[in-house]
């Protein structure tokens, strides 16, 4: 008998198998994955984004913590490609249409489906994993036992539609049917940033959280002009009221303008400040 | 002339199976194989002569029907070259008899409708099989038995042309049927509809229509019940967005209609009738396997969740042209309002929006003058000036001035402060909390 090659455990025949996946390495997405529109996350999931007909289980401290930046690119991306709506299943708040659509999303593509106890919710995301004319259920499912979630995996594997399930942090420690689970958080003393961690996939564990941005670009700007604006300032005497741009609505003109009006009179002060 | 009896046997008692037709909607799924198709007591009966050559030859026809059949029990096929033969052909092999060889003058005489009643006199005259009744004298014949047997000879000799009242496709779909029972509780209703679906999609099938709203009305059995007068009947209107001949998603909905569905009083009776049909053009399929998605369709998700959550609570959004971020968007009932071509809401100003928005806004509470959200709140940016005279306006005036804020446990928070209006120029300015940067 041959004796093997010390350096690899595994024959060579063996390690040039596709099919094989090894613990120390990303492993390769079963199904297609879709950018997730963060390069540096891209580069942690298997297959390069975010799993189609798959469940993909993300925690939050709190339902209606900051998650928009993160899912926002993928969903527009999804949205505009299928034509087909994303069904938010009990949201915390009602989703902000305009705000959604600066980020691409329009606000046709939204079915919010407002239900209320946790039964009818893993109805409502399964029904809506029924159907071939939906790109992406997010679903906040905060009461969801494993073998529930083990359902909506399975629905999601027969349809190719985007499955995000947003649970509370408290149940990190419980097991998942979820093939990947990320822990989405504000960052601790940089409220500017998200930590994303990855807690499960095919792969090596995640050594450190990922920073992404937590705001949008404009946002970004406003806040880094207003900083400066305020340091420029005599510090402790300047008003907040003293820089405010007055803004009379014209009856006359298209009420829809002067909204944008206003977004120009900010986006002109980033730039002045 | 050639003829096909077809014979379905009483339903098997399994509660599972899929519901049987009405006897009339059977006749209509005939209909698409000849225009000859009848109803003789237990079977019905098919004229194949002139038709057949289409359906590629008798066999093909008799295997074409049996691939078709639209009753969850198998179908009984024979031929016969005139409708009594076909029909006394069908009953022998009801009773497990195989035929004579001499058609039709071997057959028994009990396999013949007209000669029913007098079974006992022609046995003790010795006759037992149609030709032996056939060689009867004509003039005692009639005599003695009336007309109709003489004349049912005749027809299956083909000496007579043969009458039938033929069947015809209704103009519009309205059926009727009794409940075995009497229900006193809407859903079990639904075991009775499922049958008048089943009828309802033989008879869109025959027109090629897609039904678009349908009635479900059922008559009460009481007029009055504790004093109170209660109407004749009751009634349920079902609605699809888009022209279906799919019975199951149909099924579903008045399963979720029936439901939350109160009977006045038991009831008897149900009907089904159909409000509103469509042309049925059937599905535009792609040759390309990633176009051609498993699942149902968007509009039936829809109804599905409406239909159960009620439609308040299944939404989309319109987007509307207003300053106030609380009327930039209108959230309308989903089954109401299919998705139309909107005014883009992508100007440079969304950047800077919240996420999610609160309808209604929350009034901070004030510490030393300082608003509080999750502890006091610092100011990052603003303010950004609402005001509008609001005479032309529906609602309230807005004065506000808008600020992006930070609360220590809840993040980027979109307040704003009230300005007192020039009515009331002492009252302290008022904070509320409008949208969370999510």
């Amino acid at each position: 008998m041959p004796a093997l090659p010390s350096s690899s455990p595994f024959p060579q025949a063996l390690a040039a198998c596709a099919d094989l996946w090894r613990g120390d390495e990303l492993g390769a997405a079963d199904g297609p994955a879709r950018p997730t529109g963060h390069a540096a996350l891209d580069a942690q999931l298997p297959g390069g984004g975010w799993p189609v007909g798959a469940l993909t289980e993300l925690l939050q401290p709190a339902p209606d913590a900051p998650l928009w930046p993160l899912l926002l690119p993928a969903l527009a991306a999804a949205v505009a490609e299928r034509e087909a709506p994303v069904v938010l299943v009990g949201p915390p708040h009602e989703p902000f249409g305009p705000a959604l659509a600066g980020a691409g999303l329009p606000v046709q593509a939204l079915l919010w489906v407002r239900a209320g106890t946790a039964a009818e919710r893993l109805w409502a995301c399964e029904q809506a994993l029924r159907c071939a004319g939906v790109a992406a259920v997010l679903a906040w499912l905060p009461q969801a036992r494993a073998a529930e979630l083990r359902r909506l995996q399975l629905a999601a594997a027969r349809h190719a539609a985007l499955l995000f399930v947003l649970r509370p942090e408290a149940d990190r420690e419980g097991a998942s049917p979820a093939r990947l689970r990320l822990r989405v958080a504000p960052s601790e003393g940089r409220p500017d940033q998200l930590d994303v961690q990855v807690l499960k996939r095919r792969g090596p564990p995640m050594a450190a959280p990922l920073a992404l941005p937590a705001r949008s670009a404009h946002m970004a700007a406003l806040l880094a002009a207003a900083s400066r604006r305020r340091q420029v300032a005599a510090p402790g005497t300047a008003s907040a009221e003293g820089g405010a741009t007055v803004l009379r609505l014209d009856p006359r003109r298209p009420r829809r303008a002067s909204f944008q009006e206003a977004g120009h009179a900010l986006a002109g002060a980033v730039v002045a400040a | 002339m050639h003829w096909l009896a077809l014979w379905w046997p009483p339903e098997p008692p399994e509660p599972q199976a899929p519901a049987m037709p009405a006897p009339e909607a059977l006749g209509w799924w005939a209909l698409r194989f000849t225009p000859h198709v009848a109803w003789l007591d237990e079977a019905l009966l098919l004229e194949v002569a002139a038709c057949e050559r289409l359906w590629g030859g008798r066999q093909a026809l008799m295997r074409q029907m049996a691939a078709e059949n639209p009753a969850p029990v198998p179908v009984r096929r024979v031929q016969g070259a005139t409708s009594l033969v076909a029909l006394a052909r069908l009953r022998l092999y009801a009773a497990g008899q195989r035929p004579p060889q001499q058609l039709p003058a071997a057959l028994p005489l009990w396999t013949l409708t007209a000669a029913r009643p007098h079974l006992d006199v022609l046995a003790r005259m010795g006759c037992h099989t149609w030709g032996q009744a056939a060689a009867l004298p004509r003039g005692g014949l009639a005599r003695r038995f009336g007309p109709g047997l003489r004349e049912a000879l005749d027809i299956a000799w083909g000496l007579r042309p043969e009458r039938h009242a033929w069947l015809t496709l209704p103009e519009t779909f309205s059926q009727r049927i009794e409940l075995p029972a009497l229900a006193t509780r809407a859903p079990e209703l639904l075991w009775a509809a499922q049958r008048l679906l089943a009828g309802l999609r033989l008879w869109l099938q025959a027109r090629q229509r897609g039904v678009l709203a349908f009635a479900l009305e059922w008559t009460l059995d009481l007029k009055r019940l504790n004093g109170v007068d209660l109407p004749r009947r009751q009634q349920l209107v079902v609605r699809t967005a888009e022209p279906t001949q799919d019975m199951a998603h149909l099924r579903r909905l008045l399963a979720e209609r029936l439901a939350l569905t109160q009977l006045a009083a038991p009831t008897g009776w149900l009907r089904l009738h159909v409000l509103e049909t469509a042309p049925w053009a059937g599905a535009a399929r792609s040759f390309l396997p990633e176009d051609n998605r498993p699942g149902e369709p968007l509009h039936q998700l829809v109804e599905k969740l409406s239909a159960r959550l009620g439609p308040q609570r299944v939404l989309r959004a319109r987007p509307q042209a207003d300053h106030r971020p609380e009327r930039m968007q209108a959230w309308v009932p989903a089954v109401q309002a299919p998705p139309a071509a909107a005014p883009a809401q992508e100007g440079p100003g969304t950047g800077l929006l919240p996420a999610w928005l609160l309808r209604e806004p929350v009034a901070l509470e004030l510490r030393e003058g300082h608003p509080q959200f999750h502890g006091p709140l610092r100011r990052l940016a603003g303010p950004q000036r609402l005001e509008g005279d609001g005479w032309w306006e529906e609602g309230e005036p807005a004065r506000r001035d808008y600020y992006v804020a930070e609360s220590p446990g809840a993040g980027l928070v979109w307040v704003y402060c009230e300005r007192a209006s020039a009515g009331m120029p002492g009252q302290a300015p008022r904070w509320f909390l409008q949208g969370l940067y999510a």
